[in-house]
């Protein structure tokens, strides 16, 4: 039945398409039904199909009427005026009654579909990023419109007006999200009294954009509890959930793509003076890049000391943080990662074998660049004194919480691991690891080098 | 009517500048291997992580763009896997159109480059 309407579908393009690639778009039709079978992938398939009928039909006939085009004028020139028509045979009845009624259909249903897909969810599994991951979460739009200062507000949600009423059922919405995914019971209590009580007290009164909205919120209930991670969001477009259990298996294009770029060591070399320079541009997943990480180290083994590039750095993996840290080592270490509960696997494993780089002196370049994982492996190891950072301020995101839609299009985001953090209540989430020498980034590594180099002259 | 021949013959050719990203996906899914229509929409719905499924309307007019400009060829496969396969047209990357898939590439990193040194990928990672 589905192939049938396919067939008919077909028909609406000219006819020189469907001499040419008639069969095999047919061919390709069957592939897909085929292999996606269920109700969602069904939908999918007819959703692309149309989809990809409105986007490519016009183009198919425009491109038939500049061939007419082309063809008229050399006739011309032949000196022998003619007629031509966009195709090599007149549309029957059946084509001009099918495109009729499929246009009435596609009119009739393109709001009421847009409607439905703009705020569809996928099946979790879709989306890559997981609890232990820094990365974000493959369908997460632009940071929505929040408490922060990142906050972007949707042309959309801009016109969204909100009244007492709509106020209070968010504000209802967010405090059982919050109790019931906060790790923290008494923090959950304090930020939701401190919601109800504002609320009461007529603060959110002139908040009746949803920007102004999720920033007092944002604020009343990082007042009350001085988690800086707990927010108020609101995003025109949904926001899939980080799955929970086990992390789905890496894409292929991932692994195709780390293999590609050396997993992300851009460099490693030993510079004069014995210098070891490593610039590493993503903390890749250990799974794919354990043995580029191992040969890298081992590359550096007798180097004096280490310069890590992470002018570049766009996060990635705590595992790899941990792998690499295990070097600068001589005894198990613990790494304060955000992301993940504190465990066993919290400290590296040092000592690593044959490793000689535990006691030099280590530099880190940073930028404001410098995001996520890449800040995990500068804060622990500042620290822990483990190394001097050289360069900016880093950009200043853990990507620790996590988002759960109230309704509304509107999110709580909440941190819901317990992992210690033995320096201080808060990390480097919207301020960044300040460098101990502030170095533009161009600058960064001539300023470390004279450092190294001060350095291994007083020893 | 028109004789098909003589259209063929001096029907312009559609353009191919800038590269249409349908277009560069199908070119970067042939790099390595020769694939069918089919296994070029896998590979494009696999290398964008489902973002970009062509369907056949797209597929097959930016097949027969890349065949017009030379970028791609057909190809006979030999070794195809069934004889459903070998009736499939398989498509080949020439070396016009690797060259034209990696200076996209420099392009897109070019425009990388300058959108990080904008700091506009704040938070937007992989």
């Amino acid at each position: 039945m589905s192939e049938k309407i396919f067939r008919l579908v077909l028909h609406l393009y000219p006819s020189r398409f469907r001499q040419e690639y008639g069969d095999e778009a047919l061919q390709l039709f069957r592939d897909r039904a085929r292999d996606e079978t269920g109700v969602w992938p069904s939908v999918r398939l007819w959703f692309d199909l149309l989809t990809d009928l409105v986007i490519s039909l016009p183009r198919e006939y425009g491109h038939t009427r500049f061939d007419v085009a082309g063809a008229s004028a050399k006739a011309c020139l032949d000196g022998t005026p003619t007629f031509f028509v966009f195709d090599t045979a007149s549309p029957g009845r059946r084509p001009l009654l099918l495109g009729g009624l499929l246009s009435l259909i596609t009119l009739v249903s393109f709001p009421t579909l847009m409607n439905e897909f703009g705020n569809f969810r996928p099946p979790s599994g879709w989306s890559f990023a997981s609890p232990g991951t820094y990365q974000r979460q493959s369908g997460e739009p632009q940071r929505p419109a929040s408490g922060s200062k990142q906050g972007v507000q949707s042309p959309r949600g801009a016109d969204l007006t909100l009244d007492a009423t709509s106020r209070h059922r968010i504000i209802a919405s967010a405090i059982a999200s919050i109790k019931q995914h906060h790790i923290d019971p008494l923090e959950a209590e304090r930020a939701a009294d401190a919601l109800l009580a504002h609320e009461r007290q007529g603060d959110d009164d002139s908040a009746t954009s949803t920007e102004e909205f999720t920033r007092l919120a944002t604020n009343q209930m990082r007042e009350a509890t001085g988690d800086r991670q707990l927010e108020l969001l609101y995003s025109q477009r949904a926001i899939p959930e980080r799955p929970s259990g086990p992390l789905p298996a890496l894409p292929t294009a991932y692994r195709d793509e780390m293999r590609r770029v050396n997993c992300a060591f851009e460099r490693v070399e030993v510079l004069p003076h014995n210098v070891g320079y490593l610039k590493l541009n993503a903390f890749p997943d250990t799974s794919v890049c354990q043995a580029a990480a191992t040969a890298a180290m081992a590359k550096l083994n007798d180097a004096d000391a280490l310069i890590f590039d992470l002018r570049d750095n766009r996060g990635g993996f705590p595992s790899m943080v941990s792998l690499i840290a295990a070097y600068l080592f001589d005894h198990p270490e613990y790494m304060y990662c955000p992301l993940e509960n504190t465990t066993a696997e919290s400290w590296t494993h040092s000592p690593v074998p044959g490793n000689k780089l535990a006691n030099k002196p280590v530099y880190i370049l940073t930028s404001h660049r410098t995001i996520s994982a890449a800040e995990e492996f500068t804060y622990d190891l500042k620290m822990l004194k483990r190394a001097t950072i050289v360069g900016e301020t880093t950009a200043g995101a853990n990507h620790a919480a996590n988002l759960h839609a109230i309704g509304d299009n509107f999110y709580v985001a909440t941190v819901e691991v317990r992992a210690i953090n033995p320096y201080s209540k808060h990390n480097w989430n919207d301020t960044g690891v300040e460098p101990d020498v502030e170095a533009s980034p161009p600058d960064a590594i001539n300023v470390a080098l004279k450092l190294v180099g001060e350095n291994l002259h007083v020893k | 009517m028109v004789d098909i021949s003589i259209i063929d013959h001096i029907m312009p050719k559609q353009k191919l500048s800038p590269l249409p990203s349908a277009a560069f996906q199908i070119l970067l899914a042939l790099v390595g291997e020769d694939l069918h229509g089919y296994g070029i929409m896998r590979n494009v719905a696999q290398q964008t992580e489902g973002r970009m499924r062509l369907g056949p309307g797209t597929l097959y007019s930016s097949i027969r763009a890349l065949l017009e400009e030379e970028l791609i060829e057909e190809v006979d496969h030999p070794r195809a896997p069934s004889v459903k396969d070998e009736r499939r047209r398989y498509y080949h990357l020439t070396s016009s159109g690797r060259k034209l898939a990696r200076s996209e590439a420099e392009r897109l990193a070019d425009l990388l480059r300058v959108a990080r040194a904008k700091n506009i990928l704040r938070g937007d990672y992989v």
